[in-house]
């Protein structure tokens, strides 16, 4: 895939097709990949494919000005797709270079697993359902279930739909929502007390850094409402009431436009399990109104589409 | 060394409960969800098993996230305002890394620079520091860059070296020597632990590979300045969010804000940081608009204007920045690959 990869884009960028590429390039640390926005054909060799690409690089398309190739797994390109759908993004100016995925691995379960750092790690390889770690030349074997992000666990569209260009075969979807959404099970199951109580406490250690919002596709804002000040809808005081409505009302903003790629909660700094949140609204708005996040281009966005025989009961 | 001591790991906890009796004492805990300096709970010290730093750098423990300035009221003859009651606590904090402690030195610069800020600094003065170099530095670590020895430090009050079953300690300060004076259930350090704790802080400085050219710095960074193209390039990847910044050891700004209901209120302030677009926007606009002009602030700030300002180096080569950015930006790069000229 890597391969075709690099061909296609050199090609893309010398046939004019695209000014720049958003893709990945190995990281700086072990076990990690970055983004590489260039429109350099040098660096195009730089590009990889690998079970450690965790970004979804649809975030950088609103801010990138010309026509972008960008690589997208399957949430990535239905993130893509819907910012197609609420007009942040013409799809003439992208060419979605779209890669089957079979998931992506969770540093932090591998960390857990093998009782090491990432740095501490000698290898991590894959080879199909199976993920070998080397730690201190012993080598121990995972099974892709324990080690995957738990949004890739559940999901229904690890091939994009939306392409230009596939690099591989698709990929047949094994979604399993049962672990999928083992966390958010366990919410489900508690008390309201008790779930105030664990919100409470997961939030009280918020820093309002934003990653969450930054890193996610779907907050497109151009002024987000917390930094409104007239009027002050929520303090940037990092108290735990504050921080609590900013993502409640993040989670509301986005639903109808999250793909669940687990970006919030994989970029918090301090583990707040924020897709616990967020995939509750992508069920809510395929339970609610039977609507998909980003698997039709030509259709409304989901708060913008409106019906009079639905009204009533929304309403009600 | 003289005035050097020895106890055994399993004795930590005894230590800590001793010095509870005189101190509100942290260590580093993961009770909240990730590895901060928190109150001993005075029984656990799994931490020496698995702590290498903190996700929080240990600045929270005097400049908090938020904090209250003040209460106000509104009266017939102007504001009353009513400070919180002054931190009179004493506190110990067990555990700090040399980076995290030379941190200390380097914010105590800006907070009693012309304005003497008397929430950080009745902390400070209130603080007795206890290092313990590390033995097990991050890939991301690259504070040999920065002056700093992983395994020593003098920016803190103690040192202790773990010399495998034990921790070898020296006094850096008087606070430190006072301390350890009236410490009881000590042995005296034994020319082996010495011995021993020089190979240790010695083979901690070889773990650091990760390094930065700091040789002529502010002359590279003064000459790209202008070089927007590189600055452009740098910083597109990045996504302006505040984990580099809110979890940098030594960045220091703050944001202030007033909750109001009728003629009464409370001040707060809060971490504030230059990555983000609205930064500065409540006393005028921000003048760096662009990315790529608040990417290049944050690393002329802290290798270039600071030093310029207040003769010290804004980093510390913890690695906080790197670890922890969702995009993998690393500020190594940006610095090492600085061209020679615009």
């Amino acid at each position: 895939m890597e391969q075709r990869l690099r061909s296609e884009v050199k090609a893309l960028l010398e046939q004019g097709k695209i000014d720049r590429v958003i893709g990945f390039e190995p990281g700086s640390l072990k076990f990690t990949t970055t983004p590489l926005i260039t429109s350099d054909g040098g660096d195009v060799d730089h590009l990889v494919i690998n079970p450690f690409i965790v970004n979804n690089l649809s975030v950088y398309l609103t801010g990138t000005s010309g026509r972008v190739g960008i690589v997208a797994k399957g949430c990535d390109s239905r993130s893509i797709v819907s910012l197609i759908q609420d007009n942040k993004v013409l799809r003439e100016n992208v060419v979605i270079i779209g890669i089957p995925c079979s998931g992506v691995i969770d540093l932090t379960k591998v960390e857990r697993l093998a009782g090491k750092d990432r740095d501490e790690l000698d290898d991590i390889v894959r080879q199909g359902d199976k993920i070998t770690v080397t730690v201190g030349g012993e080598r121990k074997e995972f099974p892709a279930s324990e080690v995957l992000f738990d949004n890739c666990l559940g999901c229904e569209f690890p091939t994009p739909r939306e392409y230009d260009i596939l690099l591989d075969e698709p990929v047949t979807p094994t979604p399993d929502k049962a672990i999928s959404e083992q966390k958010l099970d366990s919410l489900r199951e508690m008390p309201p007390e008790q779930r105030w109580q664990f919100w409470k406490e997961e939030f009280s250690r918020c820093i309002r850094c934003y990653a969450c919002r930054n890193v996610c596709p779907a907050c497109f804002c151009e002024r987000c409402f917390v930094e409104e000040s007239e009027p002050q809808w929520v303090l940037p005081v990092p108290r735990w009431q504050d921080n609590l409505i900013f993502q409640v009302i993040r989670s509301i903003h986005v639903a109808g436009r999250c793909t669940d790629c687990g970006e919030c909660e994989r970029a918090c700094p301090v583990n707040i399990p924020l897709r616990s949140l967020t995939r509750e609204m992508c069920n809510l708005a395929e339970e609610l109104f039977n609507y998909k996040v980003g698997i039709d281009k030509e259709a409304p966005p989901l708060f913008v589409a409106y019906e009079l025989e639905e009204a009533e009961d929304l309403i009600r | 060394m003289a005035d050097s001591k020895r106890i055994n790991k399993e004795d930590t906890g005894r230590l800590l409960d001793e010095w509870s009796k005189e101190f509100s004492v942290s260590v580093p805990s993961r009770e909240n969800g990730m590895p901060a300096m928190l109150p001993w709970d005075g029984k656990d010290t799994s931490f020496l098993e698995w702590y290498r730093n903190t996700v929080i750098p240990p600045k929270a423990n005097f400049f908090p996230p938020y904090e209250k300035m003040f209460d106000f009221q509104k009266g017939a003859e102007g504001y009353h305002l009513e400070l919180p009651p002054s931190d009179k606590q004493k506190q110990l904090i067990f555990g700090i890394r040399p980076c995290d402690a030379r941190a200390l030195t380097i914010l105590d610069t800006v907070f009693q620079d012309t304005y003497q800020d008397p929430y950080y600094l009745s902390r400070r003065a209130n603080t007795v520091l206890v290092g313990l170099g590390c033995t097990n530095p991050y890939d991301s670590c690259f504070c040999t860059s920065l002056g700093i020895s992983p395994g020593e430090s003098t920016d803190v009050d103690l040192m202790f070296t773990d010399t495998g079953d034990g921790f070898f300690i020296e006094p850096v300060s008087d606070k430190g020597r006072e301390l350890l004076a009236a410490t009881g259930g000590l042995e005296d350090g034994l020319e082996a632990d010495e011995a021993r704790a020089k190979d240790v802080k010695e083979a901690a400085y070889r773990k650091i590979t990760r390094r930065i050219d700091t040789g002529d710095i502010q002359q590279r960074l003064a000459a790209c300045f202008e070089n927007q193209d590189y600055w452009e390039k740098v910083a597109a990847k990045c996504v302006s969010c505040g984990i580099c910044t809110f979890l940098c050891p030594t960045c220091y700004c703050f944001d202030i804000n007033d909750e109001l209901s009728q003629d009464e209120g409370t001040r707060f302030r809060s971490w504030d940081s230059c990555s983000f677009p609205i930064y500065t926007r409540m006393p005028m606009e921000n003048p760096r608009q662009e990315k790529w002009r608040r990417v290049r602030q944050k690393v002329c700030h802290k290798y270039w204007f600071y030093p310029v300002n207040l003769d010290i180096t804004a980093c510390t080569g913890c690695g906080r920045c790197i670890r922890l950015c969702p995009v993998n930006w690393d500020i190594t790069q940006t610095l090492n690959n600085l061209p020679a000229s615009s």
